[in-house]
């Protein structure tokens, strides 16, 4: 954790607190999202994102077909 | 509160000794006000762009055709988009990524790649129609648009490609703030103060019932409320600010902040299309309803409701083509920062200027389809909204990757009480879009 919010331990800052801008501060250490690899899933969660997906996929081309039917493309 | 700038080591570091510059207060209050200012912007500016051009049109529309009785509908979004909004912080914080990069390492390539073609696709559109508005907003004021809308763009890559996160969020903190004329626009309208209270707390149906017509504004409300683009924008705008664990309550604080200033100019744009109606005129257009309004009050207002209008694109405009860059950045592994200079994350800045480039150009062609857009815009926003959340309620689920920061089950219950009425609203939008005689006219 970097000195954010942190009471600075010097005498002179002793009743003194020190605020650092996000920007300005150190570094802090993240989740280590790389060594994770992907999520586990259950079949029932690989299942339903296809599914959403597949639901994703029908509805864009209906709208495609919907807006091309409204400028007039199919006559 | 001194202003006395301090210098000193950064705790925690042992192997390299960074400077690290701090301002020195002498009170808690200080020290936490001072915190949270210097938190702050991420929350506003997402909230604050959600109201864009789109948006303008759809409360004055809803505030033109209803009056005030979809007030409690915009107040009922208030809780929903804090709480969608308030994971994200979560997880930007946590992980210090954008949320496109977080599903291609959780979800791999193959989701990954499907957001964001997803994200880019309706995140252009969107652009279009930013832009459609400010090409019409400048023709009521008189102004050329091809002279306007080029140099709005050109205005909106400056800003971007200053090499400084903090100079883009305090201009665009400053447009986020300009929002607040529509308070005085609303004041100056002299409303109904009984009838905006009645219309903000109890739901009531307008004259002539659920008609396929309101239920299609109140999706349009819903959709525009609550976009995909602004998960990613704010969770990579956090990750771009390097918020802290201990900026959890801060950024919770601004996003909340953000939901109410959002959700009250959004009853403000509402209360100025109910002034239109009272006077007998009918809605066509948010532009044209200024031009209504400049009738019967001051040619001030007129003006102020076109500004308005272009400053919701240009909020809107910025935030988006943001979110698409970092996407972009984030999948191709492409420094992606507002912080780098333009030679340094020269893939990152390109995305965000052809993003804007290419839109405006859009508009300026003679005869191009902008109300089809639009129209597909709405309708494809609100299909993958739910989507796009159901992505952030696994990863919120995540508790190797979040561990204390996962959802408990409180959060999961109101979000997958969100997300199930999200997508039913977008399966009966689509469905009103796409096949429209499933609805006959009341």
């Amino acid at each position: 954790m970097a000195t954010m919010t942190n009471p600075i331990e010097r005498n002179e800052f002793r009743h003194h607190f020190v605020v650092v801008h996000p920007l300005d501060d150190a570094p802090e250490t993240k989740v280590d999202t790389d060594s994770l690899g992907p999520m586990p899933m259950t079949m029932s969660v690989r299942v339903s994102l296809l599914s959403l997906r597949a639901y994703l996929v029908l509805m864009m081309l209906l709208v495609l077909y919907h807006v091309l039917d409204l400028a007039k493309v199919f006559g | 509160m001194s202003d006395k700038v301090l210098t000193l080591p950064a705790a925690g570091l042992e192997t390299e000794v960074l400077p690290v510059r701090g301002r020195v207060v002498k009170s808690k209050w200080a020290r936490d006000l001072l915190t949270f200012l210097m938190v702050f912007g991420p929350g506003l500016i997402v909230m604050v762009a959600d109201n864009d051009a789109g948006a303008v049109s759809t409360y004055s529309q809803a505030g033109a055709q209803y009056g005030t009785h979809l007030l409690w509908v915009v107040l009922l979004l208030l809780p929903v988009t804090y709480f969608i909004q308030e994971m994200v912080v979560r997880l930007g914080i946590a992980t210090g990524k954008g949320h496109a990069a977080m599903i291609y390492q959780r979800f791999g390539k193959w989701w990954g790649l499907f957001s964001l073609i997803d994200l880019e696709l309706v995140n252009f559109l969107t652009l279009v129609t930013e832009f459609a508005a400010i090409d019409l907003a400048l023709n009521k004021m008189g102004v050329d648009p091809r002279i306007g809308v080029p140099l709005v763009a050109a205005g909106l890559v400056l800003i971007a490609v200053s090499g400084s996160y903090r100079r883009w969020e305090r201009t665009v903190v400053f447009l986020c703030f300009l929002d607040l004329a529509w308070f005085v626009i609303a004041f100056w309208l002299r409303p109904p103060v009984a009838q905006i209270v009645r219309g903000s707390l109890l739901p009531s149906m307008p004259a002539g019932g659920l008609t396929p017509d309101l239920m299609f504004l109140v999706i349009a409300i819903v959709g525009t409320t609550v976009a995909p683009w602004q998960l990613f924008f704010q969770q990579s705008c956090i990750a771009d600010k390097r918020l802290r664990f201990a900026d959890v309550k801060w950024a919770r604080l601004d996003t909340f902040l953000g939901a109410c200033i959002t959700i009250t100019v959004a009853g403000c744009m509402m209360i100025a299309g109910n002034a239109s109606r009272v006077h007998g005129f009918t809605f066509t257009d948010p532009a044209q309803m200024a031009m209504d309004i400049g009738t019967f009050s001051s040619g001030f207002l007129k003006n102020a409701i076109l500004l308005m209008m272009i400053n919701a694109a240009v909020l809107g405009t910025t935030a988006i083509s943001l979110s698409s860059s970092w996407a972009y950045g984030e999948v191709r592994g492409w420094p992606h920062s507002l912080q780098l200079p333009l030679r340094k994350a020269k893939g990152f800045y390109f995305v965000y200027l052809v993003s804007v480039a290419a839109a405006a150009g859009v508009v300026l062609i003679p005869r191009a389809p902008l109300q089809l857009i639009i129209l597909g815009v709405q309708v494809l926003a609100g299909v993958m909204l739910p989507s796009a959340i159901i992505f952030l309620q696994l990863l919120l689920n995540d508790k190797e990757l979040l561990g204390e920061h996962a959802n408990r089950p409180w959060n999961n219950l109101v979000n997958w009480t969100i997300i199930i009425v999200l997508f039913a609203l977008s399966l009966i939008l689509a469905a009103q879009v796409a096949a429209p005689k499933l609805f006959p006219a009341a």
